[in-house]
């Protein structure tokens, strides 16, 4: 039976849920189960912030337009997958948790006037390397639930958290063997200052201690602060662009954490069709401008799964 | 003078756009002469020495149109506040444009147009620019709360805005330089295209001390007296260093692309400097030109701007006129053998020697510009033969005008070449991945 919410639960009631679930967990010792909750949450009568998309836009550099940035979208519908989370029946504590991969397609144009059904649940809990990985499904749909607007799977790893009966895949590599990173020319440079993760924050609502300040990043055993993952995939999805905003997709993946300040150096190169030179998407690689450690890669395409 | 009929027009609904000729003040180095004049100054000056040059008082000229890159809100009336302060009749209308360092080949393009048409007889084209006296913007936060505070009606909603200032807000928000989708600055994406094209440092110190000597020469042999106009003290351009050597430029350290490693080419010496100036230029239909008894230097045959996609990475941020050039000469049925003199803006020496081995390069040529083989190349002795942007400086919107005004000089003096009219091409790269370019017929 999935759980329907009245309104759009809050994120900093939700963070305080995790950081109670987690020292609960601590003093109790419980054992974590192994299974996902089988049930969804869903939120229904959701609409966009029209002053918060406007301010979105303009902290990623582009015009804001009635059309919601696939960004915003991520963060609209962030607090329905944080739900799904902090869930008692959730078996990996949410505070600490890394972010590998999200992947979104986009089937039509969302208007800040739509109103919307968000609906969010876990699934892929396998084994990692490093701890244990889990997937979290963001379905937004039409008022009525019946069209599917836009998907987003984003990829979570604990950190050396090890469920019981979860096989742990043996790495590819072994650490330290990567293949060397060879940066190839930038086409781009972002700058950006100690408040990237609190400027995010104040746009998405997602004030995750990690993203705030050197104190709070500390707390939860960083050294620095890091900027948002989803800052850096809203900001080079909206540098790519998509010549068709109602229907594209695109991919990110994390190679490491981006901690702040940071001059990040980003080459992006098209893909176009042989035969008549139509784009056909564009493939991204972000890295440390000093060290030449590689930060995410990814890539935006035209058209979504289901139309290629 | 001037006539208030409707300009004649001849049956094929085109006639020709002439280059009367020009004024400049000379460029100074940001901080310099120019440190404490305005946009507005800089332009009332330049103004006033072409209507002074051409008799031109209590005239009504048909428009003037001239922009600024770097322009306070203030100045949102610009050209026409310098016609209300210049000695031009207060009736003549004028116009603000603004395409980044290609303003003012734009407004020659688009005034030239006007002219040909038969909309106006006679146009002044024109643009400014300073570094130093440019316009600070307090932050965007503080912005946002000076605007609230402006709309709030009561004394507690003012008081509560006024509380949202932080001390981060109180810092001021300065012009930079850099590509807003990209964060590079224009050194930055030209040292990419520079290492690119394999330009090598020598080659690039060369053009620049070919640009130094070129534009030492035309000041020695009085080539600028009739071009420029003295103001605040300065009557040559401050960046020229007519001593300069090899030696010297070879000394400096690059400035741009030093994450490249060895391939780092670009120093202060072979990359334009920021540049304080305006220039202006008086265009006019031959029959006016006649009736005013005024010099026609060369026609302004055609104009045609380009862009590239260097968010993408497909091109570099200054390469536009590689495009822009082919198409332009090949609706002509030129090509660049039948040019006279190249008028290629030097943002950088590197912009300059990119742009040349793009069109020397097979491969562009096919699959970029879709020719059989490379654009061709060009004898370099017809390059920027009075110099360019590397020794005069580049004050962004002025630069159009200088090159319009030295390249139809040039033209005039030079007359005819095997039986027809000298020709003269002039290539402007612009911020925005943008370029605009022109062809001159001398008369």
């Amino acid at each position: 039976m999935d759980h329907v919410l009245t309104e759009m639960p809050s994120l900093s009631k939700l963070y305080l849920n995790a950081a109670a679930t987690s020292a609960k967990q601590r003093l109790a010792r419980t054992t974590p189960t192994v299974a996902l909750p089988t049930k969804a949450v869903e939120v229904r009568g959701v609409t966009a912030d029209l002053a918060k998309v406007t301010q979105f836009a303009h902290l990623m550099g582009k015009p804001a337009r009635d059309v919601l940035p696939s960004g915003y979208i991520h963060a609209l519908a962030f607090p329905v997958a944080m739900s799904v989370m902090v869930d008692e029946d959730f078996p990996l504590p949410l505070l600490g948790m890394i972010h590998l991969r999200n992947q979104v397609e986009h089937f039509s144009m969302i208007l800040f006037t739509d109103v919307l059904t968000i609906r969010s649940w876990a699934r892929e809990l396998t084994g990692h390397r490093r701890g244990t990985q889990v997937q979290l499904v963001v379905e937004v749909r039409s008022d009525d639930g019946t069209r599917l607007l836009w998907r987003g799977v984003s990829t979570y790893l604990a950190k050396g958290i090890y469920l019981p009966g979860l096989d742990k895949p043996a790495p590819a590599q072994a650490p330290g063997e990567r293949a060397p990173f060879n940066p190839p020319a930038p086409t781009a440079q972002w700058q950006l200052g100690v408040d990237t993760g609190r400027a995010y924050a104040a746009v998405s609502g997602d004030f995750n201690p990690i993203h705030l300040s050197v104190l709070s990043a500390k707390a939860l055993g960083l050294r620095r602060s890091i900027a948002h993952g989803m800052y850096a995939a809203a900001r080079v999805v909206g540098d790519i662009g998509s010549p068709k905003p109602e229907g594209f997709s695109w991919d990110i993946s994390f190679d490491s954490p981006v901690f702040l300040p940071a001059t990040v150096s980003l080459h992006i190169a098209d893909t176009l069709a042989d035969d008549d030179g139509v784009w056909l998407g564009s493939e991204f690689t972000a890295w440390n401008a000093r060290s030449a450690k590689p930060y995410f890669h990814g890539s935006v395409t035209a058209g979504t799964a289901a139309t290629k | 003078m001037s006539s208030t009929t409707a300009p004649f027009l001849p049956t094929n609904g085109i006639r020709k756009a002439v280059i009367v000729g020009g004024n400049r003040i000379p460029f100074a180095r940001t901080g310099g002469a120019y440190a404490h004049s305005s946009n507005q100054d800089m332009l009332t000056a330049a103004l006033d020495g072409l209507v002074a040059r051409f008799g031109l008082q209590d005239q009504e000229i048909g428009e003037v149109a001239a922009g600024a890159v770097l322009k306070h809100s203030r100045d949102f009336n610009l050209t026409r506040e310098a016609v209300l302060g210049s000695a031009l009749s207060a009736t003549t209308p004028a116009y603000d444009l603004q395409q980044a360092c290609a303003t003012g080949m734009e407004a020659v393009i688009g005034l030239s147009n006007k002219i040909k048409l038969g909309q106006i007889d006679s146009a002044i084209a024109g643009g400014v620019d300073s570094a130093s006296d440019a316009p600070i913007a307090v932050s965007e936060g503080l912005r946002a709360i000076l605007l609230d505070l402006n709309r709030a009606k009561t004394v507690p909603d003012k008081l509560k805005i006024l509380s949202r200032i932080r001390p981060k807000d109180l810092s001021p928000d300065a012009p930079n330089t850099g590509e807003p989708r990209t964060g590079l600055s224009m050194g930055e994406h030209q040292a990419l295209t520079t290492a690119q094209w394999k330009i090598s440092r020598e080659a690039q110190d060369q053009l620049a001390l070919a640009s130094h000597k070129n534009l030492a020469a035309a000041y020695d042999r009085h080539f600028f007296d009739d071009l420029i106009t003295p103001f605040r003290g300065l009557s040559r351009d401050s960046n020229l260093r007519a001593d300069s050597t090899l030696e010297k430029l070879a000394s400096l350290k690059p400035v741009f692309g030093r994450n490249l490693g060895n391939a780092a080419t670009m120093t202060a010496g072979n990359s334009t400097p920021l540049t304080d100036g305006a220039s202006t230029v008086l265009l006019a239909s031959e029959e006016w030109a006649q009736a005013n008894e005024l010099p026609m230097l060369a026609n302004v045959v055609d104009g045609e701007a380009a862009a590239v996609d260097f968010v993408h990475g497909k091109d570099g941020l200054l390469m536009a006129p590689a495009f822009a050039v082919p198409r332009m000469l090949a609706r002509n049925g030129l090509t660049l053998a039948d040019i006279d003199f190249f008028e290629i803006h030097e943002a950088f020496a590197g912009t300059v020697l990119s742009t040349l081995a793009a069109w020397e390069d097979e491969e562009f040529g096919k699959t970029r510009l879709g020719l059989d083989g490379a654009f061709g190349s060009i004898d370099r002795a017809k390059l920027n033969v009075n110099g360019s942007s590397l020794a005069a400086g580049h004050p962004f919107a002025a630069t159009g005008g200088r090159l319009v005004a030295t390249l139809a000089k040039m033209l005039h003096e030079r007359g005819h070449v095997d039986g027809r009219p000298a020709r003269g091409l002039i290539s402007v790269c612009a911020a925005g991945g943008q370029g605009v370019v022109a062809l001159l017929e001398a008369r």
